[in-house]
């Protein structure tokens, strides 16, 4: 790839996902300056391999797959110290800035949800992937995928129930 | 389709739905009223995964990349200046067809990054945005804007370093987006297709006109340009 199309492409991708990876970083780090390195990194390594991206289409799964790869590279190991942490307690603001009941209790079940229901989840609605992207991504099949963000949506939607049977009550 | 599949088709992946189920939602209206209270629990969901970003995120990535890239130069001074002077030589040439006088950035990047910031919250409208708002809006810019279908939003837009006319109709199901901007002059028709967005921009009597949607949406051709807009 010549260097100025490569360089116009990388600032393409950086243009268009940086926000989703680092929302996506951040989950996974629940750290914000370890999200902005992962992302850092993630970009570096984008940019080494950019050539090997043959289809432009698939840029956003391709990104969330170095990001994930390079997340359990450098950082899994850390992981036992940060689980425990809460999202709340790092003053984290959601983009709609929702202080209500149910938005703490989603908050909370989102942070005691499983891994394999968790991440499948963030990659449909920070990313925006399609059930096939989140597979190739998370190295599972259609269905499996389908079957976990099932069961993460039904999880958190239990969450909100008692509130929603009052309501109708 | 019964309702129990429907369901799970629906918490699963909304945005994916098969025509099996979009026509079982017609017709159903236990599962529109679901779907509707699941749609609002998605919004929900949303709202509290999406953490805000860090506001020099972008420009920090794009320094870095290019401050290590930089570093790795090896070569000779006088090397380096010769190199320099070409490379700004050949950029300047290829440039020129696709950047404007009002900012640096070509202008495909020039409305990608506008559609980044306004894209969403554009899209979100689907009902007719009022009409007189689109005439009075168009008066403004001096042009008349013509679209057989509906027009679901209509804003003044700040793009690179003037204003634009940004709209979006739908067609097919589809929102379109289009930018009209009398300040950004053009030197000859631009294509892109990146990350899930396709589209074009076109040199107009005044200004350029920038047509994009998602990357399986049907898009005007570029010839029907200049019956959308119509000059006052």
């Amino acid at each position: 790839m010549q260097e100025k199309r490569k360089q116009l492409e990388y600032e393409r991708l950086v243009l268009v996902y940086s926000d989703q990876l680092f929302r996506y970083a951040l989950w996974l780090c629940h750290d914000k300056s370890m999200a902005e390195d992962l992302v850092q990194e993630t970009c570096m390594r984008a940019w080494k391999s950019l050539d090997k991206l043959k289809d432009t289409s698939s840029s956003k799964a391709w990104l969330m797959t170095i990001l994930r790869n390079e997340h359990a590279r450098q950082y899994a190991r850390y992981r036992p110290d940060m689980v425990d942490l809460n999202l709340d307690m790092l003053s984290l603001r959601d983009t709609n800035n929702d202080t209500s009941a149910d938005a703490f209790a989603l908050r909370q079940a989102l942070n005691e949800l499983a891994d394999e229901y968790k991440e499948p989840l963030l990659l449909q609605v920070i990313v925006g992937l399609s059930c096939e992207e989140i597979a190739s991504v998370c190295n599972l099949t259609k269905g499996a995928t389908m079957t976990r963000l099932f069961r993460a949506k039904q999880k958190l939607r239990e969450v909100l129930r008692p509130n929603e049977e009052q309501m109708e009550s | 389709m019964k309702c129990k599949d429907f369901e799970y088709e629906f918490i699963v992946a909304p945005n994916e739905m098969t025509g099996d189920a979009s026509e079982h939602l017609k017709i159903c209206t236990g599962c529109q009223a679901f779907a509707a209270k699941h749609q609002a629990f998605e919004y929900q969901l949303a709202g509290v995964i999406n953490s805000d970003v860090p506001s020099n995120l972008r420009d920090s990535l794009r320094k870095k990349r290019g401050g290590q890239a930089t570093g790795r130069w090896r070569f000779p001074v006088m090397s380096m200046a010769l190199a320099a002077s070409i490379i700004m030589g050949v950029g300047l040439v290829s440039l020129k067809v696709f950047t404007n006088e009002h900012s640096n950035l070509p202008i495909d990047r020039l409305i990608v990054e506008h559609f980044n910031y306004d894209g969403e919250r554009s899209h979100m409208a689907t009902v007719e945005a009022n009409p007189m708002t689109l005439v009075k809006l168009g008066e403004n810019f001096g042009v008349r804007v013509k679209l057989a279908d509906t027009v679901s939003f209509v804003e003044k837009c700040s793009i690179g370093d003037s204003y634009g006319l940004h709209l979006v109709y739908q067609h097919n199901n589809q929102p379109i987006t289009l930018i009209y901007m009398p300040e950004i002059p053009l030197d000859e028709a631009v294509s892109f297709y990146y990350a899930g967005l396709k589209g074009w921009v076109k040199p107009m009597k005044k200004g350029s006109l920038a047509v994009l949607a998602g990357s399986t949406a049907e898009l005007p051709k570029q010839e029907r340009a200049k019956d959308i807009i119509e000059w006052l």
